[in-house]
């Protein structure tokens, strides 16, 4: 029999699957039915990913260029070039921008590299990064930095609230949980502004103004304070700081919430007695552009902490990681501030803790994030180095340019390889053991399917090779022994080995001496703090569409985009799905309902102009349901979008603010 | 035709025999996982009779996930190609296939090789195959083969149909080709008084089916007609429609499913070769029947949804050779993330029905 088991790694779901290998290559896939998670699914990206592991698309050469154009080189001479290049500059002038698809063990070893050899805290996730917007709410509210429930328990929970996220697009498998839920009885209460399908398979869809999800939240929230229909006794012994939340409830009238939220009293009301009155619930959000802001997430946590649904079975706030080692690289500490396991950076005991492993002292000022250094025309960043760049599109490209040196380490060929100047192949994951976590804090082992290619080093081994010529020999035998670092630097990590997780579908972290076999969901009883309402704003700027601007403009994700499609591309059916909306909509779509199409004079596929107070941009127009009237949607894969318009609205990037932005749309 | 007994102690020996100048196949236990696989056996061992249905159907044997069918060089300067076919050709043996299995494959069979056109990659594969059906004495939880004609027990398109008496194996013999081979087993001869308790145990075996499918053989047949006369309700199939999630899952499972798509990958390492690769499609995705200009028949989700159930239920077997195109394995309800596979739908269709 040749079926291998492993785990998907497309978005951050973590379902199960099994490889085929016919002579060294990877020739299908099959879904795994026992697997906790998937339970025997896959969607139409796992169901292709065997393509993308048989890609040709791959960099298979080390490559090298001065002025000219690339050269084919030695591994050993692109090394050398990468790490004289490196050297040339100040820590605090060199990047490292990290790729939340890479493995635990390479995301640890990466910034094991920039922090330990070459004394930079300047490091951080290159896609998604807004997921920390979520961790740092539960963290400073339960001290786990991770989903607080668990995709097991979903079909247990009575009340689900789906809050701004196309569940069944961007993780289908999760979405297809909460469709069982639904079908087994559950209240499932989609929040969003346009309607997706998991609105459509919902109970209720609370359909909110752009960039309302905030007041929405605060609505549901005010309402179950002021029917008391929450649990006094609970808040007083297990939570602290709810004054602080409460000031928010009087600061706008119930007419002002229902008229910015453009919901009606019953509708809230309803949604709020049911939430309020099930024996468990949870809430599922994504944060960054296609998601929500750290404010908004706050109110969503404080909500279910007023309501008492945390800490018990069927309860969670549950962040969705939309690449398969987000929360794996926020677990390895990718960001400036940041050790692993959420550790911070700052702390004194935690510092001494790396330093003594390492053998060697840590840059002690916080790093600064890469594109927020991009953006900066003052900044004093000079060399990068980028590791398997995610999306199709490359941002800040002008800024790139202008840096002295770029090195691009990858498996698959990406646009941002274009603009270094060493470029080093790497192995894929399946040929090599690799861990990677998912969305509720699964740890998970996908061991070796094939052989790498001549010459070809899987990540772990192409870092400990810098390391050492660098002059830092870090002395790993296998890869198993970097899991062995991890796990004597980070608590939550305490009790995780290769062997322990072989053979297995993995264990949710905390994996320590009380939790030896993980963790499924965070628990009340065991937390031994009192719980925080997080410091929210009572500021309310939701974003409004007037006579100039009457559009309010949403980004995010389309059926067959994810990231622009860079790894997608590289299968035949979903690159087929790719190009035929390419072909309808050439330089994207801008959607808008049938009412506004016709107030604007144009039909669907019709060129049209976007224009907004920092910029415009040319589209079609996709003319749809979907979307209320004045309202527009567009996916985050259009060229012209991602590559100009949005980077004139830096504010809307960096705070991943809803993306929700006031636009006048015109017939070209 | 002739039929023979064989010790369980021995049953092991057919595959060991076939082994000699076939590839063997058959249900193999994942160990880690318990999940049952049909798969290529390099150890014949390893092939269990007694697993439960394979999770994958045999249809990748016939018919990879993704199949490399021919490489191209495109020469330009000399304006000539040179077409490279690659068409698997070794003899295989299918041993303890499924009935159901067995009828799915026999629907690829009419549409590979029972058209206009013969198919030469299917045919390749086909050709010089031996299959050992596997009586099931029980069903499992998800089967509904009663409904649809192709089980408990295989009836046609076996050369050896084994059914586990208790204590031995009756093997029936289905072809020339069968018969030949298990005279030279040198087994004992097995009589009508076999194929008695054989049917006993096929009759228990119905028995013990889920009540939908004992009760009411009915269940899918009048859905059949009520699709094929084209009397189901818009909203029904809207209602289904919503609940797709686009994953193509319920074809790439199907044992009769046989859509595919052809891609030409080009090498990046030499100029103008190619491979031309044919892999599994399905219905269900948009781009499916897109045609060439933009337009397409079955844009909206629900059209595509009702089209795998016309197709599944009507058109293309029944209308043609008066047998539904599902054979009642339920694999589609295991692996759909919107809880439509068939057995739902023919729920749903039926719940219009009664109303």
């Amino acid at each position: 029999m040749n079926q291998k088991p492993g785990v998907c790694t497309f978005c951050g779901t973590g379902c199960g699957h099994f490889i085929g290998v016919e002579n060294n290559r990877i020739a299908r896939v099959y879904p795994s039915q026992n697997h906790p998670v998937s339970k025997g699914r896959l969607c139409v990206r796992g169901w292709n990913i065997h393509e993308l592991l048989d890609t040709p698309d791959r960099i298979k050469k080390p490559l090298i260029r001065s002025d000219g154009p690339f050269v084919e080189a030695s591994c050993d001479e692109a090394v050398g070039r990468l790490i004289d290049s490196l050297k040339k500059y100040p820590p605090e002038s060199i990047g490292f921008l990290a790729s939340p698809r890479s493995s635990n063990e390479e995301q640890y070893l990466l910034m094991k590299l920039a922090r330990s050899v070459f004394g930079t805290n300047n490091i951080c996730l290159d896609s998604e990064s807004g997921h920390r917007a979520s961790l740092n709410v539960l963290h400073a509210g339960t001290g786990m930095a991770g989903m607080l429930g668990s995709i097991e328990e979903i079909r247990g929970a009575e009340f689900i609230l789906v809050a701004g996220i196309d569940i069944t697009r961007q993780n289908p498998i999760i979405g297809s949980e909460i469709h069982m839920a639904a079908r087994a009885g559950a209240m499932v209460v989609t929040m969003d502004s346009r309607r997706t399908q998991i609105a459509r398979l919902s109970k209720k869809f609370l359909q909110v103004r752009p960039g309302a999800n905030k007041l929405a939240v605060l609505a549901l929230a005010k309402t179950i304070y002021e029917e008391n229909l929450h649990d006094p006794s609970f808040l007083e012994a297990h939570t602290e700081g709810f004054e602080g939340f409460r000031r928010a409830f009087g600061k706008l009238s119930e007419n002002e919430l229902y008229e910015k939220t453009g919901l009606k009293a019953d509708e809230i009301k309803t949604v709020a007695r049911h939430l309020a009155r099930a024996k468990s619930a949870m809430v599922f959000f994504s944060s960054g552009i296609s998601g929500l802001d750290e404010d908004t997430i706050g109110y969503i946590y404080n909500l279910f902490l007023l309501a008492g649904k945390i800490g018990k079975e069927g309860c969670g706030v549950n962040p969705i990681a939309g690449l398969n080692n987000l929360q794996g690289g926020y677990d390895m500490g990718l960001a400036p501030d940041l050790l692993t396991g959420f550790q911070p950076l700052a702390d004194a005991a935690t510092a001494k803790k790396f330093e003594k492993e390492w053998g060697t002292a840590l840059p002690s000022s916080p790093g600064k994030p890469i594109y927020r250094s991009l953006a900066d025309q003052a900044s004093e960043l000079k060399a990068l180095v980028v590791v398997d760049h995610d999306e199709g599109i490359v941002r800040y490209a002008d800024a790139i340019k202008k840096l002295d040196f770029v090195a691009y380490i990858g498996a698959f060929k990406n646009p941002f390889a274009e603009y270094a100047h060493v470029v080093l192949p790497i192995a894929t994951y399946v040929q090599e053991d690799a861990t990677f976590t998912n969305a509720e804090r699964r740890i998970q082992l996908s061991t070796k399917k094939i052989e790498p290619e001549d010459g070809l080093l899987p990540g772990w081994k192409l870092y400990s090779m810098i390391a050492a010529k660098a002059g830092r020999a870090w002395k790993y035998a296998k890869v198993s022994e970097v899991m062995d670092e991890i796990a004597r630097l980070t608590p939550a990590y305490a009790g995780v080995t290769h062997a322990k997780l072989a053979g297995g579908f993995g264990l949710q972290w905390p994996v320590d001496d009380k939790n030896p076999g993980g963790t499924r969901r965070f628990d009340l009883a065991k937390a031994g703090r009192k719980l925080a309402f997080y410091g929210v704003s009572d500021v309310f700027e939701a974003p409004s569409a007037d006579d100039r601007f009457p559009f309010l403009l949403m980004v995010g994700k389309a059926q067959h985009f994810w990231h622009q499609n860079n790894l997608m591309k590289k299968t035949h059916i979903p690159m087929r799905e790719y190009n035929a909306t390419l072909m309808d909509y050439p330089e994207g779509y801008v959607e808008i309902c049938p009412q506004s199409a016709k107030e604007i004079g144009v039909r669907d596929r019709w060129p049209v102009r976007v224009v907004s107070p920092h910029g415009e941009m040319r589209v079609s127009a996709r003319v749809s349901d979907d979307v209320s009237p004045n309202t527009a949607y567009a996916p985050y894969f259009v060229q012209e979008m991602i590559s100009r318009f949005l980077l004139g609205h830096t504010e809307v990037l960096r705070q991943g603010e809803d993306a929700t932005i006031p636009v006048r749309i015109e017939k070209v | 035709m002739t039929m023979f007994l064989i010790k369980k102690s021995d049953v092991g020996k057919i595959a060991e025999e076939l082994a000699r100048d076939h590839q063997v196949y058959g249900p193999m236990i994942e160990k880690g996982s318990g999940q049952t696989f049909f798969d290529r056996a390099d150890d014949v061992s390893e092939i269990s009779l007694s697993a439960p249905i394979p999770s994958n159907p045999p249809k990748s044997v016939v018919f990879p996930q993704m199949e490399r069918v021919l490489a191209y060089e495109y020469d330009r300067p000399k304006n000539s190609v040179k077409i490279e076919p690659d068409y698997k050709v070794e003899p295989k043996a299918l041993v303890g296939l499924r009935p159901c299995d067995l009828a799915g494959m026999l629907c690829l069979d009419r549409f590979f090789m029972g058209q206009e056109f013969v198919d030469e990659v299917y045919l390749a594969h086909r050709k010089k195959m031996f299959i050992v059906t596997n009586t099931c004495v029980a069903p499992f939880k998800q089967c509904f083969c009663v409904c649809t004609d192709s089980g408990p027990a295989a009836s046609e398109g076996y050369d050896l149909n084994l059914t586990d008496l208790g204590d031995e194996f009756l093997v029936e013999t289905g072809s020339e080709k069968g018969a030949v081979f298990a005279a030279g087993l040198g087994l004992a001869a097995a009589d009508d008084s076999h194929l008695a308790r054989k049917k006993k145990i096929v009759d228990k075996s119905i028995s013990l089916f889920e009540d939908i499918a004992v009760d009411s053989k009915a269940w899918i047949s009048r859905v059949m007609n009520r699709v094929t006369t084209g009397f189901v309700k818009e909203e029904v199939w809207e209602y289904i429609g919503d609940q797709c999630f686009e994953c193509g899952a319920c074809s790439f499972v199907c044992p009769s499913c046989s859509c595919f798509n052809i891609a030409d990958v080009t090498n990046p390492e030499c100029e103008g070769c190619a491979d031309r690769l044919r892999s599994w499609d399905s219905c269900s995705y948009e781009g499916y029947s897109r045609m060439a200009g933009g337009h397409n028949p079955r844009k909206p989700v629900e059209d595509r949804r009702n089209k795998r159930f016309f197709c599944k239920l009507s058109y293309s077997q029944m209308k043609k050779y008066l047998r539904p195109g599902c054979v009642g394995c339920g694999r589609c309800a295991w692996v759909c993330p919107g809880d439509i596979g068939l057995p739902n739908v023919v729920t749903y269709v039926r719940r219009e029905i009664t109303r």
